[in-house]
């Protein structure tokens, strides 16, 4: 037992040296939860395994009061962290608190709020300034005009229509459209993704100063989710034309401070795939990096959803080459095609590295080599070494010829290897 | 393709217009045009139709609203229920019984005598059967993008030149006044020198998961719908779904190049060559059965310094068409009649007398008809056909290898990237092989 856990201990601080070399800075970071109309015992855990998830940070969380519990000592010594996650809508803090924490932001802190939490305080000025938009708990005019898209990617400020701030739509898989592709944030995402089954906020009004938006919902393709195993089920379900794109993403200036407001991520009793979403993941990842150092260095996963549909990773973590290689070999036609996407992502991101390419390969004809790998697996990988291979996997797949369901792959392979071999 | 309509009713004004010039012409012969001013039988176009889904179906139509212009015998498809639906509508043009229905093009090209065939199959059949048709010297109507592969579109092509056939793609853009006007601003510099081309193609859309293999349906010949490509289990994905799966298309990356980027090149003078260095991203989906990439960005440099970036329509501000920029203005065209330019005044420039004047088509399978009659050169000959798919495919190639991609325009090869040049061919499966020229 004591060597094992001495193992493990080794393990964890090698691990920990190897993403500190790898990554640079982590950031500590504070995620603040213990009251709101959600999940918060689900999300704000997950919202820790996302962040720490990325090697950038390393996130503590502290539970506030229960509702109407004493909140004068409730504290935080905001300006220990470089950032600070919002997953709270509840009670008002102290006046301290929150001068405490308008100090930390002014002076160049981050800040994420999370999901509903952008419904939190409607009474603290500063705080919706930090928003930028919000919604719930009595906000109507005096909170700020309307703020939202056009169809043509102009964003409209209603400052005339009255009435009260905030809406929720059903739960749903909806389209994202990223609307700045320029922002550290949102530089080189798809313009069009799909959230997966989350809850749409809409009707968000605030003072909407210093702020970008960044992406939208795409109202006109909202889609139901596809019946388990039916073929073309899924197919759009399209709307009524709705008056507007409401914000999802937004990036906001506070003195020297950087705020990320993400409206995705619901929770809901059991959690949900909705912060399973690789859309929200990375975004949340991508936004934290900003809201921490103004910059953003995370590359946009392969997995990051499309139009095509949802991404969903249910351990909230992204595969790795080994985990693909490891799970590749038991691919057949009713599983997911993710490993094989993945390492075909892999691939083109080696570009013209021989070294990282010849790696590749030497999994690949490990898989190939396995007699236990199906022959699904091989034939897509017969797919891919048909043009990247050299002649190290050419052995390999000669040896595959006489399996009588691989034959076709293997010649198609040879074949092609020999053009230009 | 919702904007169809607009080309539909575009045909219908121009079939129209077409139809009051067969009346007017009193210098020639009553008994020339037949009775009732109609051309008699004989001087129709023989014709027949290999491929008769969405497309096909959408070609024979367009054929038979010329009136009297052609004649279909015979219909080819691997599914039954697509012959019949097809010999139903050709037998009611013809007012008669005797449409020949096949399921194998070899028999049907073997069979039938026809003057022309119309072809609207997936695009990795187009190697074996635009070839063989081609070989058969008839005059062909096929549709785009020329080809699945590099290869594939080579051999055409060369086949093409060798019968010095009578071709004309289904690039049909090329026959609507907004696209021929705008490339003809665009060529006599009517935005400045040309420095610049912005193409925007439709958006990949929805998937479909990860469909159980099902059960194929009787009237589907499913090993001869998949032909030279690898053998796979039916999964209710056949047709037009396969331009969503990368062993048949490119999805709309290629299907799109040979609208929009062909009025590029028209526009620009880069019709009849390559670009020399081919650079993008895709963005594939994870997950499920569709594999084509969804979102691209492509950017192209060709030699004499123009560049054209060929995008997903959503990430471009004039999103969808082509936009040449020179170095006075943009000009921007697009489906449903879309012209539109940096200064309205460069619409209203005349074109002189001694500056470049395009081809003129006022209805593309009309043209078709005339050139089959003349044997003059159609709207849109092959070789500017495949030099708009060359544009996707090597950016496909970029796409996938990751690389910047250096191609010799003359030679038509990749330079020094053996990878890159694997993917320029695709294996086919046995029995299948491309046919000898």
């Amino acid at each position: 037992m004591k060597k094992q856990y001495s193992i493990f201990l080794i393990t964890a601080l090698l691990a920990l040296l190897f993403s500190s070399c790898q990554k640079g800075d982590v950031y500590k970071t504070l995620i603040i939860t213990g009251q709101g109309e959600h999940n918060w015992e689900y999300s704000s855990p997950v919202l820790k395994q996302i962040l720490d998830g990325s090697g950038m940070f390393s996130a503590e969380i502290l539970t506030a009061p229960a509702k109407g519990g004493d909140m004068s000592a409730f504290n935080p010594k905001f300006s220990k962290y470089k950032l600070v996650v919002l997953d709270y809508s509840g009670d008002s803090w102290s006046d301290a608190t929150k001068a405490a924490f308008v100090e930390y932001v002014k002076n160049g802190g981050g800040v994420v709020v999370y999901h509903a939490s952008c419904s939190a305080f409607p009474e603290w000025k500063e705080f919706n300034e930090m928003t930028g938009l919000g919604g719930f708990n009595g906000r109507d005019e005096s909170a700020g005009p309307f703020v939202y898209v056009s169809r043509d990617g102009q964003v409209v400020v209603d400052d005339t229509t009255k009435g009260a701030a905030g809406t929720v739509a059903e739960r749903n898989d909806f389209e994202v459209r990223t609307l700045n592709t320029e922002h550290p944030i949102t530089k080189g995402l798809p313009v069009r993704w799909i959230q997966a089954s989350d809850e749409m906020l809409g009707n968000l009004r605030g003072p909407g100063q210093n702020m970008e938006i960044l992406a939208t919902n795409s109202p006109r393709m909202q889609f139901r989710r596809s019946e388990a195993g039916a073929p073309g089920a899924g197919a759009p379900r399209v709307r009524p034309a709705p008056p507007r794109f409401e914000p999802v993403l937004m990036a906001i200036k506070y003195g020297n401070g950087r705020i990320f407001n993400t409206l995705l991520g619901h929770a809901d009793e059991g959690g949900g795939p909705a912060m399973q979403s690789v859309g929200f993941i990375a975004t949340l990842q991508r936004g934290a990096e900003w809201a921490a150092t103004g910059a953003v260095t995370q590359q946009v996963p392969y997995d990051f959803p499309t139009a095509a549909g949802p991404v969903l990773r249910p351990e909230f973590i992204p595969v790795t080459l080994d985990k693909a290689f490891e799970e590749i070999g038991s691919y057949d036609i009713t599983k997911s095609t993710m490993y094989y996407t993945f390492i075909k992502s892999q691939i083109a991101k080696a570009g013209e590295n021989e070294e990282a390419l010849l790696d590749i390969e030497k999994k690949m004809v490990n898989v190939l080599k396995n007699p236990e790998a199906t022959a699904e697996a091989k034939k897509l990988l017969l797919r891919e070494l048909s043009w990247m291979g050299t002649d190290y996997c050419v052995q390999a797949i000669k040896d595959l010829s006489s399996d009588p369901e691989l034959a076709e792959s293997v010649e198609f392979a040879l074949t092609r290897l020999q053009k230009v071999n | 393709m919702t904007k169809k309509s607009n080309r539909r009713d575009f045909v219908k004004r121009s079939a129209a217009a077409t139809a009051g010039l067969f009346v007017f012409p009193s210098i020639v012969r009553p008994s020339a045009l037949g009775l009732g001013g109609k051309l008699p039988p004989s001087d129709r176009i023989v014709i027949g139709s290999i491929g008769v889904g969405s497309q096909g179906m959408s070609n024979m139509r367009d054929f038979l609203e010329l009136k009297n212009a052609v004649q279909f015998v015979a219909v080819c498809d691997i599914d039954s229920d697509r012959q019949l639906r097809a010999k139903e509508v050709v037998d009611k043009a013809n007012n008669n019984k005797d449409c020949r229905m096949y399921g194998d093009f070899r028999e049907f090209l073997e069979k039938e005598k026809l003057d022309a065939v119309s072809l609207a199959i997936p695009d990795h059949w187009h190697g074996i059967v635009y070839t063989e048709t081609i070989n058969k010297k008839v005059a062909v109507y096929g549709e785009k993008p020329i080809s699945r592969t590099i290869k594939d579109g080579q051999t055409i092509v060369a086949a093409a030149k060798k019968n010095n056939t009578l071709w004309q793609t289904g690039s049909w853009q090329r026959s609507l006044p907004n696209f021929h006007r705008g490339a003809e601003l665009a060529i006599n510099g009517r935005a400045g020198k040309i420095k610049y081309i912005e193409v925007g193609l439709p958006d990949g859309g929805r998937g479909v998961g990860t469909p159980p293999v099902q059960e194929v349906p009787a009237a589907i010949n499913w090993d001869m719908w998949l032909g030279p490509a690898p053998k796979v289990p039916y999964r209710g994905t056949c047709h037009y779904q396969w331009r969503w799966i990368l062993d048949y298309s490119g999805g709309q990356l290629t299907d799109w190049t040979g609208h929009h980027v062909d009025i590029a090149n028209w526009g620009a003078g880069l019709e009849y060559t390559n670009p020399v260095e081919v650079s993008g991203i895709g963005v594939y989906p994870a997950e499920g059965l569709y594999d084509v990439p969804v979102e691209y960005d492509i950017l192209c440099k060709y030699a004499n310094g123009i560049e054209m970036r060929v995008a997903n329509s959503s990430r471009l501000k004039l999103g969808m068409g082509t936009t040449w920029h020179g170095d006075l203005g943009w000009i921007h065209t697009d489906r449903g009649d879309v012209l539109s330019a940096s200064d309205p005044k460069i619409l209203e420039e005349v074109i002189g007398e001694n500056e470049i004047h395009l081809y003129k088509s006022e209805n593309h399978w009309q043209n078709f008809v005339d050139c089959v009659r003349s044997g003059k050169p159609t709207i849109a000959p092959i070789e500017p056909a495949f030099n708009a798919v060359v544009v996707a495919l090597l950016g496909e190639i970029a796409m996938t290898t990751g690389q910047v991609v250096k191609w010799d325009p003359e030679n038509k090869e990749i330079i020094n990237n053996p990878r890159a040049t694997r993917l320029t061919d695709r294996p086919y499966r046995k029995p299948w092989a491309l046919p000898t020229i």
